[in-house]
Parts: structure tokens; C-alpha cells; sequence
């Protein structure tokens, strides 16, 4: 990276309105700077530093397509990198935890100045940058377990005749497995209850759902504990679950009867 | 009672002394003491019923206690998100560096944000939350997100005539649109289309919010709280008849639908 008479710049951010900002302040507080190429999302972004090769790239972390983390894991160390992450506890977290540069939005004049002035020594003395593979790394590792895809489903998309519904699970009477798929027994519309049916297996399903809320009986059924009304002993190590808002009595295996015993 | 005193006379009767059904005086003390412990133990049941009763009217006065706390609170919590400082905060901020950049667009940003303000303020001198309120809200919101993502959201807002005065919990409306933004078309490269729409259905309104955006991921957990609270908000101001129903937009987004009984 050699540091011609006037450094480049590339801004990539989903929001023309933080973009213009940026622009502005850049040309306020560091005229020199050409702005040569804006971004409207990830995958354009890394096309443009590909063209371009600007020295330095500011990347919002949450844009559809691909993140400014992905994209600043492309670029490597071939642009000194600077992120753009909105208010948030999390993500200020990990910032203020690491090396990397990064503004807060939205842009604050101020906050601005600085970071500016750290990048242009950097750029004058020709130092190597600051976002390495390690960083951007634990950036992205301490970024993730925000994302709620280990946490219980909350929803479960079933077909119910011609429509695909979203159905709270919170709502879901049992579930049951049924050859190919899965039965949805819920409380529908107004309470009514409603039948759906699901393509993936119960035992995916059972995976993904909170056990605290979620208790198999059978092989084959699955229970929302919240709905049950009653569960009734029999003779011979049998029971059967009654459901608060509906007729059907579903019988609990062997296996799982020591979970319906009083204390 | 009975039982027991008749037990007590037997044990207490001396060796060697005739029965005391032999004895007139003890006899008479014998029939004096059953009559009395009759009255007395049913006395005793008649106010265990009634100490049961008061009991049960206690356990609903808190239980109703209960309930108007959580509405006040359910309230408070309201008029907090109804005008969302982090919300304004950003929003300022934006039209400050707008104008701080000397950029037309800090105008019209301003103008946006303002009558959203003007929606979204609680109008205390109004008993209950109308539906035009609501549209006017839902409205004032997606303008200002198109000033966000102008080239990625386009939107319309249309309602039946006559159904302005109806009542709708605060921010049904834009919690849905709220939901289609951030989870449909925030995330989405090309963005899409919200489309609200309002009508009367015999007895029921029924509220949509159809988006284009990218529609829900199977297994995340995305569409959250904000949902499922509005439901709660819905059953309470309701007495239960209401339903929020969401099912899928082909090729890809999310209708929900909000359907409740039309009352001025």
C-alpha cells in the first residue's frame, strides 16, 4: 500500500442517509480524503474494494448481504479498516474490549476527529494495519452469541390448508409424529383448535424447543406442559394426559412415567 | 363429637360404680353436653364455611388487585415505547449531522420526525386509543423509514372509511410495522414493499401488515417479544377476543394480521 498524495476511501453502509453524513464530515474534517466509492451493502462493498483498492474502508457491521465483518475478513490487511456499528451495549462491548477502530452511530463530529487522526498516522508512516485476521476474529466471536439462533423457537411455520402460519409455540397443545410429519395440534384462532402439520421430524423439532416448557411422553408425542390440564395414574405403570382445551387423552410411556409421579 | 364424650364418660366413670346412664344426674350432664356440642360443632362448621368464603372473595380482590396493577404497568411500559427515546435519540442525532453537513435533507427528516411525535404523543384528553391515531402513527413511522432506506422500502396505508373512531390498543399498528421492517426488510438487499391495510369485517376489524422483505428464517428466534407482547395487550384489552395471526408472503415476506371486535 503505497500512500499516493491523496488517500481514497470507501464507505459501505445501508443507509444513503448515514452515508451522506459521513461524507460530509469526512470533507469537513479531512478535506485531502477522496471518497471514491459507496456501498449500499456487503457483497458491493467487497466488488468495490476489489476495483478500487481505496487505503481506507469504512464498513457498517450490519448490512444485508454480508456483514462489515465478513467484508473486512476479504480485504484483509490491504485497507486500513474502520467500523461503523450502531448505539448498542453489546457491540460498544467488544469495541472497547479490542484494537480496532470503529464510530458509533449516529456520527458524532467529535468522535470523528479522533479516529481521523489516528488513520492519517498510520497512513504518513506507512504502518501496517490494525484490523488483523486475530482481531476481526474475536470480534466476530464476541458479535455472535447476540444472535438468537441458539436460543428456543419461538415460532413454527406450518402449513393449515392452502397458507403457511406462524404458530407461537407458546400455543401449541402437543406435537406428534405422524409417518412423514409432524402433527401440530394448537390452539388456533380465537382458541379453536387447530390442526397443522410440519415437515421436520419431531425429534429435530424437540431440539430446538425449550425443555423447560416442552416434555416428550412417547416416543412419538411431544407436550407443552403449559397446556396440560391433568395427568391421571393407572393401573399397571400406565398413565394419560388430559389437555386443558381439548377432548383427546394422550397415554404416557413407560419411559417417561417417572416424570408424572408425586412427589 | 359425640363419640368422643361418650368415650370420656365411660373412661371417667370410677371401678366399681354403676354406668353413668345409671346415674340421673350424670345422664342428664351426659344429654345436656351432646345437645351442646352439636350446636357448638355445627356453630364451628357454619364459620369455617364462611371464613372460606371471605377466603375465596380475598383471593379474587387480590387477583383483581393484581390485574389493575398490571394494566397501570402494562401502561407505563406503553407510553415509554410509544415515543422510544433511543428511537427519537437516533433520529436527532441523524438530522443533527444532517444539518451539521449543511444537507436538504435535514429538513425534511425534521418534518418527518415531527408529526410521528404528533402520532405518537399519548392524547391524555382521549379516554381510549382510536384507530386513526394508529394510522396516522403507522403512517408517520414508514415515512421517516423510507428517508432511512429510500431506495430499499416503499409502503402504503389505506383504511375503510367510518373506521377512524374505532378502538385499537396504542401501537398495535406499528408494532406490526415496526416487526416488517426490522425483520423483513432491514435485512433484505433489495428491500421490499409494506402494505397496511384496515377493514371492517361484519362485527370484526381486521388489521394486515403484508411485507415483501425476506420472510422468516426457519428456526430463528427473530420474531420476538414485540409480538408476543402486543398478543398480551390484545388478550387484556380484549377480555381475550382478539387474535394476532402470522403466516408467509410468497415468494418470500410476512402477513400479520391483527383481528379484533369493532367497538367505539
Amino acid at each position: 500500500m503505497t500512500t499516493p498524495a491523496a488517500p481514497t476511501a470507501l464507505i459501505a453502509d445501508d443507509e444513503p442517509l448515514l452515508r451522506e453524513v459521513l461524507v460530509g464530515l469526512l470533507a469537513l474534517q479531512w478535506p485531502e480524503l477522496r471518497v471514491v466509492a459507496q456501498a449500499r451493502n456487503g457483497l458491493e462493498a467487497i466488488e468495490q474494494f476489489e476495483a478500487l483498492k481505496p487505503d481506507v474502508c469504512f464498513l457498517d457491521i450490519h448490512m444485508p448481504g454480508s456483514t462489515g465483518i465478513e467484508v473486512a475478513q476479504r480485504i484483509g490487511g490491504r485497507a486500513h479498516v474502520v467500523f461503523i456499528t450502531a448505539f448498542d451495549h453489546y457491540a460498544l462491548e467488544a469495541f472497547e474490549q479490542g484494537a480496532l477502530d470503529y464510530l458509533v452511530k449516529p456520527l458524532q463530529a467529535a468522535r470523528l476527529t479522533g479516529t481521523l487522526a489516528r488513520l492519517r498516522e498510520r497512513l504518513r508512516t506507512q504502518q501496517p494495519v490494525v484490523n488483523s485476521e486475530a482481531l476481526l476474529a474475536q470480534l466476530a466471536a464476541s458479535l455472535q452469541p447476540r444472535e438468537p439462533a441458539a436460543a428456543p423457537l419461538r415460532w413454527i411455520r406450518a402449513s393449515v390448508g392452502a397458507t403457511v402460519r406462524l404458530i407461537p409455540v407458546d400455543d401449541i397443545d402437543y406435537l406428534k409424529s405422524d409417518e412423514k410429519y409432524t402433527l401440530v395440534a394448537w390452539r388456533g384462532d380465537g382458541g379453536k383448535q387447530g390442526e397443522a402439520f410440519i415437515r421436520t421430524p419431531l425429534k429435530a423439532l424437540v431440539e430446538q424447543l425449550d425443555p423447560a416448557r416442552f416434555q416428550q411422553i412417547h416416543r412419538s408425542v411431544v407436550v407443552n406442559l403449559n397446556a396440560i390440564s391433568h395427568v391421571t395414574r393407572g393401573d399397571n405403570e400406565t398413565a394419560d394426559v388430559y389437555f386443558k382445551h381439548r377432548s383427546e387423552v394422550l397415554p404416557v410411556s413407560r419411559t417417561f412415567l417417572h416424570l408424572f409421579k408425586a412427589e | 363429637m359425640p363419640v368422643v364424650e361418650l368415650i370420656f364418660y365411660v373412661a371417667s366413670t370410677p371401678a366399681g360404680a354403676p354406668p353413668f346412664w345409671r346415674v340421673p344426674t350424670r345422664a342428664g350432664s351426659f344429654g345436656a353436653l351432646t345437645f351442646l356440642g352439636m350446636l357448638v360443632s355445627s356453630w364451628v362448621a357454619m364459620t369455617a364455611l364462611m371464613r372460606e368464603r371471605d377466603e375465596s372473595t380475598k383471593r379474587a380482590e387480590r387477583a383483581r388487585g393484581e390485574l389493575e396493577r398490571q394494566a397501570l404497568d402494562a401502561r407505563l411500559r406503553l407510553l415509554q415505547a410509544q415515543v422510544e427515546p433511543h428511537f427519537l435519540f437516533n433520529t436527532l442525532a441523524n438530522v443533527q449531522a444532517l444539518v451539521d453537513v449543511g444537507s436538504p435533507r435535514a429538513s425534511p427528516v425534521l418534518a418527518s420526525l415531527v408529526s410521528y411525535l404528533r402520532a405518537a404523543v399519548p392524547r391524555l384528553s382521549e379516554p381510549v386509543n382510536r384507530l386513526s391515531q394508529e394510522l396516522e402513527m403507522a403512517r408517520a413511522y414508514l415515512a421517516l423509514m423510507q428517508m432511512r432506506l429510500p431506495d430499499r422500502l416503499e409502503f402504503s396505508v389505506q383504511a375503510d372509511a367510518g373506521l377512524e373512531r374505532l378502538r385499537c390498543p396504542p401501537t398495535t399498528l406499528l408494532t406490526l410495522v415496526e416487526n416488517a421492517v426490522r425483520h423483513g426488510i432491514d435485512p433484505s438487499l433489495d428491500g421490499g414493499r409494506i402494505d397496511v391495510s384496515v377493514q371492517l369485517r361484519g362485527e370484526r376489524c381486521l388489521a394486515q401488515v403484508r411485507d415483501t422483505g425476506v420472510g422468516i428464517a426457519p428456526g430463528s428466534g427473530g420474531l420476538g417479544t414485540g409480538l408476543s407482547t402486543l398478543r398480551e395487550r390484545l388478550q387484556l384489552a380484549f377480555a381475550g377476543d382478539a387474535d394476532l395471526r402470522l403466516s408467509e408472503v410468497l415468494p418470500h415476506g410476512v402477513l400479520a394480521e391483527v383481528e379484533f371486535p369493532a367497538q367505539t
